[in-house]
């Protein structure tokens, strides 16, 4: 639907004059006597409405459903004409609404059958009608500012439903001459003004109502095109719930509406709680709801009936059980806003109050034979009640390939759990319109900010971290992702750090420990090293947010600068240390260098062997650089070595020889054929190719 | 988006092709040939899309069915027969049925129709068919525009000129119009031959089977991935916003939603949202859903084995329950979550939101929406006990506050009614009764009704004469005020008839002690 339809904007025009004043003639009982009591009571005499009562409750009706199925957008201006003109709200949002009408219509009263006819008259209305048409809403203004250069695509379009009592054919079409003329006139007016726009197009709905047992004296006329921009019908109609009847239909003509009715809904009775009983109630909604029914043709199918004066066409859906939970996320292909037609009746009511206590419901299409088929779900989302449209027909994506099957399918050990609680961290939040920070950031981009700075350092595997598996590192981690952080916030971070330093002090064993063999002393070193080295990785990342994170890094280098005993340690093991630390650098470079030489990779195996932890650090850096070329025929061919990922218990025998190959490896210097072997096997003679002529770079090694 | 391939199979289709060269042609090699293309493109790039193979002369023919099988198709298109004369409504109409059937009528769908041009003579041709378009009883109608969204693609094996020298383009181009413009006709450029029947299903290729790519990504966490089916640009409101929308191809994550909150939204399209490695070439190697050749599978296995965003995305959106937010383009989104297929098999889903800055009433506009955190009171509790969503909107709708409709003389004898029956408990039920006094009053005033406050306040003043003598002394005084009230309301008097004014009960001795001083 345009935004700018004829729809956009309605004007009613209801007629005040003394004559609307005259009773309907449609007598409502109001004493309804109950049995026992009415010995000797003699019942009071029935009501009756006035044309006016008649007109307004209907075109309060009219509101009613046009309010309910769009609060937005599509705007009413109400105009009451006797002598004058009454005005009772204007095209503004806020004034959309049935309460103030109500107030306003009351402040008015009921047309003074004394006041002069000669001097009243719905023309005034209508021209004030045509008047405000041209009166630019909120939603134009705020269109015709965004659209700027193209501000012509706006368009200006209306309609007026006049309620009236006319006197002949003659006396409306003096009436749509007026509209016409008033048009006209008013759009010379408009062209030289920016609070006004000229009228596009109009629709003039003429509706003359008359008390029931009366002859009309006027006739109905189809919609005719009285000019380019006016066009007008004519409907004469009995007063009561005939009229009732007629702005049903036209409200739905209007507004592109359709009915649905709900059927066989449970319902306990009042007086015998244990039976219910079945009901039906019928809604109001837009048709895009059945667009399925309609295009397929099936609407008859669908067990569409026509009824009353067959002017109406309802689709009748079931109501299903069991009912869905709120956590099932369907397949919806659309949601549209219900009113209920009878919207006070106790079914209705209880329908609705079912609802908006939070239940949904599935319905089902009614079908002769063969399956059911659920095409649509009621569901209500903060105090509205929407018609869901399921799909219901074979999805072109049955049967897609898993997820465990294409990239990264296979890895087993993701931070499901951490990223969910990631999730958590960073759900979303309405924010009041004004809210805009200093930098003048809308709440939507602070939270793609806030992604931003959580994932500088977010290592998507267990085995690439190992700080994000310790619970002491957490009160840091948590804060230093923020966008500015506290005196007292550093303060923790610090605290987080010496507890760090504690527990290296104490050689407390780290989570990453359990993983793989493992080794006393300088084992933990290394892990503690690694640790050291995670965390300022993390920090590093937040450094450029403000000097307070700063303040964190620098706590960070200053406690990990080795302590006195370690120093110690380190000068005794320097060969050792020297080995450990080209590893080290070997993971950070991997990125860029990635395995170049056989000696280092068979290091890095080595290193790997002898400690699980180094080989976390070198996914962790790169985890999509090529692995080692070598690497699993090594692996098959030590038996002994335990499947990396699977982290399995450790024999004692592996230990062992672990732990000889390590100490011996550490006697003697490698064997240079070892070194440069592959799959143990080292070519010997290589020179004799290489005086041959060949190019020898087998293994990615030149051995010049 | 399925594809339908809608194969003229007349005898037309068997004039040789004219060229210098050792080998001789039909019209129906190169129409083959080019289908043959585009069927390998599809089972490497776009294997997950549905296809069908109807061949049509002056009947039509169901040769496969919906499939993803293309060596299937691909073997029903080598044993192509030859039939008759070209009849293309009846093949069109056939088309509309094979997709409804199976689809129903709100799946895209896409018609590759592939002809020599010559499209008929006399009754049935496409000529006659246009020429009686606008003389159909209904149940005759002619099969466009197809009731579900399409687009008819038309490859000719015929050059521009030749169509041109007969009225077959302007027939064709008919064809599209009746069709809301939607597609578009193909012609081979220069001689007939198997280059130029290439470059036409390429240039198709191109325009409607191209695979679409996209970086998604959460803060620094990426993944390339590939989305299908490819989505099409829409456009909203054709007036004021002529240009239709595309998804652009960095799709962001703005934040997180409980399924529940989010609560089954109404969504353009859906499409899966499948991992691709991509090698640095830029080339694509593998995304699950090509073919897997033996030099693919190692590829493949290494991409299975790197960590990807996706899976984890995937793996935490299932476990919490959770929704993603992602930006598509300016003032558009969708969002991601986990689709289980079956108890074994689940995927990542994209779902696209209707274009615009308030497509869900209960989030409101989405450029509001910002981190949780940074509200000064967890909004969503600190036990996850609450959550901000929905959002009420401004007014209640009708069927949530209580109106008074009287339309049905019913509904006016409902409201009566219970005046009545709470009037005869009084003082019990005093603020009841007001309650619903006041409310008939609003509305009659409202309705300029005062007739019927005149009956009421009589109703009342009735009751107030039998009252049983056991009655509280309170109810006979609240009757007759509330009586005194409602008629001077109906006199319209402003002082008495302001819509805002409440009838309040009437002060009594007796009021307040209610009916335990009754012995």
């Amino acid at each position: 639907m345009r935004m700018f339809s004829v729809s956009h904007k309605t004007a009613f025009v209801v007629d005040h004059c003394p004559y609307m004043a005259e009773s309907s003639r449609q007598l409502i009982e109001c004493d309804m006597l109950t049995k026992s009591r009415s010995q000797g009571v003699i019942p009071l005499a029935p009501v009756s409405k006035s044309l006016w009562t008649c007109a307004i409750e209907c075109s309060m009706e009219y509101c009613r459903i046009l309010y309910d199925v769009y609060p937005t957008m599509k705007l009413v201006n109400y105009i009451v004409s006797d002598s004058e003109v009454h005005i009772l709200n204007s095209w503004k949002q806020e004034d959309q609404n049935t309460h103030e009408l109500m107030a306003a219509l009351a402040a008015v009263g009921p047309p003074n059958p004394r006041q002069d006819p000669e001097c009243c008259s719905v023309l005034h209305g209508l021209v004030a009608a045509v008047e405000s048409l041209c009166k630019i809403t909120e939603y134009q203004h705020e269109s015709r500012t965004t659209l700027m250069d193209t501000a012509e695509r706006v368009a200006n379009r209306g309609r007026i439903i006049c309620l009236t009592n006319a006197k002949s054919d003659t006396h409306v079409r003096m009436l749509e001459d007026c509209v016409l003329e008033t048009i006209q006139e008013q759009n010379k007016r408009a062209a030289g003004s920016d609070r006004l726009m000229p009228i596009q197009q109009c629709e003039l709905v003429l509706v003359h109502i008359y008390p029931q047992g009366e002859e009309t004296l006027v006739s109905d006329r189809q919609k005719k095109e009285l000019s380019p921009v006016l066009s007008s019908e004519v409907h004469s109609v009995r007063s009561g719930r005939y009229l009732a009847c007629k702005l049903n239909v036209l409200v739905q003509q209007h507004f592109d509406l359709a009915s649905t009715t709900i059927t066989n809904i449970p319902m306990k009775e009042e007086q015998h709680a244990n039976t219910s009983a079945n009901y039906d109630v019928e809604l109001l909604h837009h048709r895009d709801a059945h667009i399925e029914f309609i295009k397929s043709g099936d609407l008859h199918m669908a067990g569409s009936t026509s009824r009353d004066s067959g002017l109406k066409e309802t689709v009748t859906l079931k109501w299903c059980t069991p009912r869905t939970n709120s956590v099932e996320l369907h397949y919806c292909t659309g949601a549209y806003r219900i009113s209920p037609v009878d919207v006070n009746s106790r079914p209705s009511s209880c329908l609705t109050n079912f609802l908006l206590n939070g239940r949904s419901v599935l319905l089902e299409q009614p079908r002769k034979s063969g399956s059911k088929v659920i095409s649509h779900m009621l569901s209500s989302h903060g105090g509205e009640i929407f018609l869901h449209v399921l799909n219901s027909t074979r999805s072109t994506l049955e049967d897609p390939p898993s997820i465990s099957e294409g990239c990264g399918g296979r890895v087993t050990d993701y931070r499901i759990t951490d990223f969910g609680e990631f999730m958590r961290e960073n759900r979303l939040t309405p924010f009041p319109e004004s809210m805009v920070d200093a930098a003048g950031r809308t709440p939507v981009e602070r939270a793609k900010s806030q992604l931003e700075r959580h994932t500088r350092y977010w290592p998507m595997i267990i085995s690439q971290t190992t700080i994000f598996n310790m619970q002491a590192v957490v009160p840091l981690a948590n804060l230093i992702v923020k966008d500015s952080l506290t005196d007292e916030d550093v303060l923790t971070c610090q605290k987080t750090v010496y507890n760090l330093v504690d527990m290296e002090r104490k050689s407390d064993p780290l989570p990453i420990s359990t993983v793989g063999s493992r080794g006393k002393g300088p084992k933990r070193d290394e892990q503690y090293r690694i640790m050291w080295n995670e965390l300022e990785t993390l920090v590093k990342a937040h450094v450029g947010t403000s000097e307070r994170h700063q303040r964190v890094l620098d706590c960070i280098s200053a406690c990990r600068s080795k302590p006195p005993e370690e120093e110690e340690r380190k000068k005794r093991g320097r060969k050792r240390e020297d080995k450990e630390d080209k590893t080290e650098k070997n993971g950070k470079d991997t990125e860029e260098k990635g395995w170049t030489t056989d000696s280092e990779r068979l290091k890095g195996v080595m290193e790997r062997e002898k400690d699980e932890p180094s080989e976390c650090e070198i996914i962790k850096d790169s985890p999509d650089s090529p692995e080692p070329l070598n690497k699993k025929p090594r692996l098959a061919t030590e038996e002994q070595q335990p499947p990396e990922k699977s982290k399995g218990p450790v024999s004692l025998l592996s230990l062992w020889t672990n732990r000889i190959t390590q100490a011996n490896s550490r006697k003697h210097q490698e064997f240079a054929g070892r070194l440069s072997s592959v799959n143990n096997k080292a070519e010997l003679y290589q020179h004799l190719k290489e005086e041959n002529g060949m190019d020898v770079h087998e293994n990615g090694k030149a051995t010049r | 988006m399925p594809t339908v391939v809608l194969m003229d199979s007349s005898l037309s289709m068997t004039r040789p092709v004219s060229v210098e060269g050792s080998e001789e042609f039909q019209r129906k090699n190169l129409a083959v040939h080019g289908l043959t293309m585009l069927f390998e493109h599809m089972a490497t790039n776009y294997r997950l899309e549905f296809t069908s193979l109807v061949a049509f002369s002056s009947l039509w023919e169901l040769l496969v069915p919906f499939t993803r099988d293309y060596n299937t198709l691909q073997e029903a298109l080598n044993n192509l027969e030859d039939y008759d004369k070209t009849c293309l409504e009846a093949a069109l109409q056939g088309v509309s049925n094979v997709v409804q059937q199976e689809w129903g009528t709100s799946c895209p769908c896409q018609v590759v129709l592939v002809t020599d041009g010559s499209l008929g003579i006399g009754r049935g041709s496409l000529r006659h068919s246009l020429q009686t378009v606008k003389q159909r009883v209904e149940d005759k109608r002619f099969p466009l525009p197809f009731p579900f969204p399409s687009k008819l693609y038309v490859l000719c094996i015929a050059n521009a000129e030749e169509l041109q020298a007969t009225d077959s383009m302007d027939n064709l181009e008919q064809l599209i119009n009746l069709n809301g413009g939607e597609g578009q006709i193909y012609t081979m450029e220069g001689p007939l031959c198997l280059k130029s029947v290439q470059s036409m299903f390429g240039k198709l290729i191109d325009q409607a089977y191209s695979p679409f790519h996209a970086v998604l990504r959460c803060g620094n966490l990426t993944s390339d991935v590939q989305v299908f089916p490819r989505p099409e640009p829409v456009t909203i409101d054709e007036e004021v916003d002529p240009l239709p929308k595309s998804v652009q191809t960095d799709l962001e994550i703005v934040g997180f939603i409980e399924i529940g909150d989010i609560s089954s939204p109404p969504v353009l399209s859906r499409h899966l949202v499948l991992p691709i490695a991509v090698n640095k070439e830029g080339d694509e190697i593998g995304s699950g859903a090509t073919d897997e050749t033996e030099e693919e599978t190692s590829t493949n296995q290494m991409a299975g084995k790197s960590p990807n965003f996706c899976v984890l995305l995937h793996g935490s959106l299932k476990v919490e329950g959770m929704v993603a937010l992602v930006q598509l383009g300016p003032d558009w989104f969708g969002m991601l979550y986990s689709q289980a297929d079956s108890k074994k098999k689940s995927n990542l889903m994209m779902s696209l939101f209707e274009p615009g800055s308030e497509p869900l009433p209960w989030l409101g506009r989405i450029s509001q929406l910002g981190p949780a955190s940074d509200a000064a009171e967890n909004p969503y509790g600190e036990d996850d006990s609450k959550s901000p969503f929905p959002i009420q909107p401004k007014n209640k709708r009708s069927y949530a506050q209580n109106v008074t409709v009287w339309i049905k003389a019913s509904g006016l004898q409902t409201d009566v009614q219970k005046i009545l029956r709470n009037a005869r408990k009084l003082p019990e039920k005093t603020q009841t009764f007001y309650k619903e006094l006041n409310r008939l009053r609003k509305a009659a005033l409202a309705f300029g009704f005062w007739e019927l406050l005149k009956s009421v306040a009589e109703l009342l003043e009735r009751e107030c004469t039998l009252l049983p003598d056991s009655a509280h002394p309170d109810a006979a005084f609240q009757l007759s005020h509330a009586a005194k009230q409602l008629k001077l309301a109906s006199s319209g008097d402003s002082k008495y008839a302001a819509y805002e004014h409440n009838i309040t009960p009437m002060l009594t001795d007796f009021s307040g002690g209610g009916g335990a001083e009754r012995i």
